[in-house]
């Protein structure tokens, strides 16, 4: 099992998570310092202690962050161990990223409250605010139990489960003859094992590529509001979030940079971007700036909630904005809100939603389609999702060992005990989420397969 | 009959001459401990009831690590080898064993003359009848005839005579091995004391006489020339070496065989309790792969003066006249003559999680179970036990550090770390895929892994010890590629650094990175929960982990990490809480 280990190094995002502007990774462990200056850049030497620096963050030569990384030589750190502290900007590319490139040069990621735990065995809290990481760690773990009953999971815990029965399978093949005192049992049929040990790989490969395609479940829906100007975009978003997060006004054109907020409905998070208006027609460069904003919105979009004026004609700003969504938005699906339902309606709103942002009318039907939406996503993911880093890794690692295993394969005369060692780390990383696989399994796996035995 | 009180006072008392027995109480003597070793029958001391065979994959390993630790098993099979074989040499170093045919009386005799000459052991033939206690701690031994033995600590190895039954077909009757009465009164006494017992079942095939063997229909099976010694201290087998033989059975003993099955004890439900599956009986071979329309079976002589041959793989206890038709099916037995025959016993044992890792049971303080009672099965498993036990039970009574390995040091470890920690549903046998750290514990580097601790225990020569240390510094130089001085005195050569220093190599990063993994895990291995550690009261603890956890009763924090269904977070949470519980009464 992967207990807790303080000799470890560490990674963990320390601000809560969701995108807000600056976000905080922190590593701790004895190989904090060098697992940062991997991919920090210009490595900082021997930093001094506590001092920030300006540094950027680079995967291979692909700049991905300009950051303040401060360094803490133990024992004068939160955890009591050379600890460095990663300030980069929000957004949950970069924070995945870094985690990922410390990852890579060799940290893990922190289970919950592990942090803690090595501040409290340093000596670095007393017994009175230890009191709270029994709980918080209990809350976090609730909070990924809770995970672990979503769809998705439930899903990607399905697919490991094939893969770790099919590696278990391996494994009993290798043990029984290894374990067989009298030379019993045939040889290993070569060409059947080197297929299974292939499929095993490329599931385990294929599941880590999911990682990218899950993301979304776990940072939410990318729901981006858009429409010709004056329709009531912002209107939309602050009556969906139930608190004015926009500045409206009766004056198109209010909204010139993009705003964003997300919402939890029914456990799923949405997040919300409303853009500015989208007519071509008279813009100052202003609000072109804010439209080239919009469209590139539009092209990251799960969802586009197109947002119309009912108590208007059609207008040729609005088949602009259509025209503006269908070509910048990429494989988003579009929703059409008719707004403003309260007054006399003066165009056909057939196919859409109907809403008044001022009464609420249909606010409810729009969070229930979002959610529908939202819902659909998770069963229609023909591919298991992997939706945590700490999957993600467990997948790499066991990608990495089955690799290996193949490796082995590729001689004469394969040695046995080490296919199986790789067999077993293999396992051992699957266990990160499917919990450890007993001997007693692979015995069973020998016994029900072999007749072996005086 | 009227007690009398031994005028001998104890500190070790070991109930049973089995291997555990020997072990436990050869080791206890020599720690210095005034031993008495209680037997039914000094005839049958260090009896090998089934196959008189040593070793076998992990068995090896385990024998030559109770040779480091100064244990008797390797040097007694050594000096009695009459088959010895290297298995596994296909394939590498970490999964090589030596097994041997072993001749049953001459090992006997070899053990019995150790256990005669042992200063401080008291041999006795008496049959253990009752464990008495003082205050709830164990105090010394009442035996059926009604003699008292006074002991500081009581280790018991009972095997398979705790209520022992006998099946042949559908009779059966009381034994604890053939022809030998089972102890009653001792399963009786446990279970007052409040131990939870169970039942297992186990089985040995007929003996044949070599006479009506015809060896030319036979496959021959050659021992290796020379074989190779188990034990660190031998030199060179002695013993002229005999061949086994390898034959088959066929589509006539299948038909013998299901069509008896109704006169089994095993499938008419006579027998409820659960047999090993990697020992399985014919009739299970048969019925549970009936596509195999073959199983090997080896003729294996039990002497060099008796004609008896074992038959491996013919473990039965169907009717008697069923096992003559089942032998005369078999090409070359077909006039074979049946001289004993092969019969299924039940027994209790003693649910192995009421010990602690020094095998001193958590039910009666000062009292040790080893071997098979603790529902393990095989001489080597046994032999492990009794010399843990033994040691332990020792430096109970006389003061000193309990001897506790790791699963990253033995293949004991791991045995003793699965039996405290998960109990037994089966006959516990120990499997190299047992050993997490399996590249670490070979049979070649046994003597690196345990020798330190066999000479800091005393249970190896000090005359030794610098032949030894000489050895250990030429593996390490050798392996970081130096010239290494002289190795000499004893039997550690340099001839022998070099080869283990190659195997070493050849292992390189795996054998690095498994003592990195066990490094770790060494570091919560040595957090010990409190006995009164309360779970309930936990209530950040899933449901599921709680119960597992009050179910289990780890001893330490990486016994409950083992527990499948705790999970790594759950070990987290209480870790914090035993820290905080140190601090709290520091």
């Amino acid at each position: 099992m992967k207990l807790p280990d303080p000799s470890d190094t560490i990674a963990a995002q320390a601000t809560p998570p969701g995108a807000g502007a600056i976000a905080v990774i922190r590593l701790t462990g004895p190989a904090a310092f060098a697992a940062a200056a991997a991919f920090l850049s210009p490595p900082a030497g021997k930093p001094a202690h506590r001092r920030a620096y300006v540094l950027a963050v680079k995967d291979g030569s692909r700049l991905i962050d300009r950051v303040v990384a401060v360094f803490f030589k133990g024992p004068a750190s939160y955890t009591g161990q050379d600890t460095v502290e990663i300030s980069c900007h929000g957004s949950p590319y970069i924070i995945r990223t870094i985690l990922n490139l410390a990852v890579k040069n060799g940290a893990r990621i922190a289970g919950p409250g592990e942090f803690t735990l090595r501040a409290f065995l340093n000596g670095k809290l007393d017994l009175a605010q230890a009191e709270g990481v029994g709980e918080l760690i209990a809350s976090s773990s609730a909070g990924a139990h809770r995970a672990a009953l979503t769809q998705a999971e439930g899903e990607l815990s399905a697919r490991v489960q094939k893969t770790r029965t099919a590696l278990v399978g391996l494994l009993s093949e290798i043990e029984a003859r290894l374990d067989d005192s009298y030379e019993e049992i045939p040889a290993l049929h070569r060409r059947a094992f080197d297929r299974s040990a292939a499929a095993a790989h490329e599931q385990v490969l294929s599941l880590a590529a999911g990682f990218e395609a899950g993301r979304g479940i776990r940072e939410g829906l990318n729901v981006v509001i858009a429409g010709a100007p004056n329709s009531g975009k912002s209107s939309l978003l602050n009556a969906l979030l139930g608190y004015d997060r926009a500045l409206v006004s009766r004056e198109a054109g209010t909204t010139r940079d993009m705003l964003e907020a997300s919402l939890e409905i029914d456990g799923f998070t949405v997040r919300f971007s409303d853009t500015a208006g989208l007519n071509a027609g008279r813009a100052s460069r202003l609000e072109l700036a804010g439209m080239a904003r919009a469209r590139k919105a539009l092209a990251a979009a799960e969802l586009v909630l197109l947002v119309k004026d009912a108590s208007i004609r059609a207008s040729a700003s609005d088949l602009r904005a259509e025209k503006e969504v269908s070509d910048a938005a990429g494989k988003a699906t579009v929703l059409r809100v008719f707004n403003k339902t309260d007054l006399p309606a003066r165009r056909s709103c057939a196919g859409g939603l109907l809403v008044s942002c001022r009464s609420g009318r249909g606010l409810g039907r729009l969070r229930a389609a979002l959610v529908a939406r939202q819902k659909k996503t998770f069963s229609d993911g023909a591919q298991a999702v992997v939706t945590s880093a700490r999957h993600f890794e467990a997948l790499t690692g066991a990608g990495r060992e089955l690799a290996a295993l193949r490796a082995l394969l590729r001689a004469k005369n394969p040695p046995l005990e080490l296919a199986a060692e790789r067999l077993r780390l293999a396992l051992g990383e699957l266990a990160l989420i499917l919990g450890e696989t007993a001997p007693e399994e692979v015995l069973a796996g020998i016994f029900g397969s072999f007749c072996v035995g005086k | 009959m009227t007690a009398f009180n031994h005028p001998d006072h104890f500190d070790v008392a070991v109930i049973g001459g089995g291997h555990a027995g020997c072990e436990a109480a050869l080791a206890a003597a020599r720690l210095g401990a005034r031993t008495l070793l209680l037997t039914q029958d000094l005839d049958t001391v260090a009896q090998m009831s089934c196959n008189p065979s040593i070793g076998g994959v992990g068995k090896g390993q385990l024998v030559r690590e109770i040779d480091a630790l100064g244990g008797a098993m390797a040097r007694t099979a050594d000096h009695s080898m009459l088959c010895g074989h290297m298995l596994n040499t296909s394939k590498g170093a970490a999964v090589r064993s030596g097994r041997a045919q072993c001749d049953k009386k001459m090992y006997q005799f070899a053990m019995k003359a150790t256990l005669e000459v042992q200063p401080g052991l008291l041999l006795v033939q008496d049959e253990a009848a009752e464990i008495l206690t003082k205050s709830g701690r164990a105090c010394g031994v009442r035996t059926t005839r009604n003699t008292v033995y006074r002991a500081k600590t009581v280790v018991i190895t009972a095997g398979t005579f705790l209520r022992g039954i006998i099946h042949i077909g559908l009779d059966s009757f009381p034994g604890g091995r053939y022809n030998h009465p089972p102890s009653g009164q001792l399963s009786a006494n446990l279970k007052e004391l409040g131990f939870k017992l169970g039942r297992m079942k186990t089985g040995t095939p007929m003996r044949l006489n070599a006479r009506g063997i015809d060896f030319d229909k036979c496959e021959r099976q050659a021992p290796d020339s020379p074989p190779e010694p188990f034990s660190h201290f031998t030199t060179a087998i002695k013993n002229p070496q005999l061949p086994c033989w390898i034959t088959r059975t066929n589509a006539r003993t299948a038909a013998i065989i299901n069509r008896s099955l109704h006169r089994s004890p095993l499938y008419s439900g006579k027998i409820k309790s659960t047999g090993p599956r990697y020992c399985p009986s014919i009739e299970d071979k048969v019925v549970k792969f009936p596509h195999h329309g073959e199983h090997h079976l080896f003729l294996e002589p039990e002497g060099f003066d008796t004609a008896e041959y074992y038959v491996n793989g013919l473990s039965t206890s169907l009717p008697e006249e069923t096992q003559i038709e089942i032998v005369r099916s078999v090409p070359g037995l077909e006039r074979a003559e049946i001289m004993r025959a092969g019969y299924a016993i039940e027994y209790d044992y003693s649910d192995p999680g009421q010990l602690d890792y020094t095998l001193e049971t958590r039910v009666v303080p000062g009292l040790f179970t080893a071997g098979q009672v603790n529902g393990t099965t095989g001489y080597e498993e046994a032999a492990a036990q009794g010399l843990v036990a033994g040691i332990n039970a020792a430096r109970l009574a006389l003061g000193g550090q309990p001897l506790v390995l790791r699963r990253d040091e033995a293949y004991i470890g791991v045995m003793i770390d699965d039996l405290v920690s998960k109990g037994v549903d089966e006959p516990y046998r120990i499997f190299t895929s047992r050993a997490e750290y399996r590249l670490l514990l070979r049979q070649d580097n046994a003597d690196l892994r345990l020798a330190p601790r066999g000479f800091a225990l005393g249970l190896l020569p000090p005359s030794l010890k610098d032949n030894f240390e000489a050895y250990r510094l030429a593996v390490q130089t050798l392996k970081d590629g130096g010239k290494p001085h002289k190795v000499q005195g004893g039997p550690w050569t340099l001839e022998k650094a070099r080869a283990e220093a190659a195997i070493e190599k050849t292992y390189g990063i795996y054998v690095e990175r498994n003592r990195r993994e066990a490094e770790k895990m060494k570091r919560i291995d040595m957090l010990r929960i409190p006995a009164d550690f309360s779970y309930a009261a936990i209530k950040a603890l899933p449901n599921e982990a709680r119960h597992k956890l009050e179910k289990n009763r780890p001893l330490t924090l990486a016994q409950a990490g083992r527990i499948p269904g705790v999970t790594p977070a759950d070990v987290q949470l209480l870790w914090i809480l035993l820290e905080k519980r140190r601090g709290g009464k520091k």
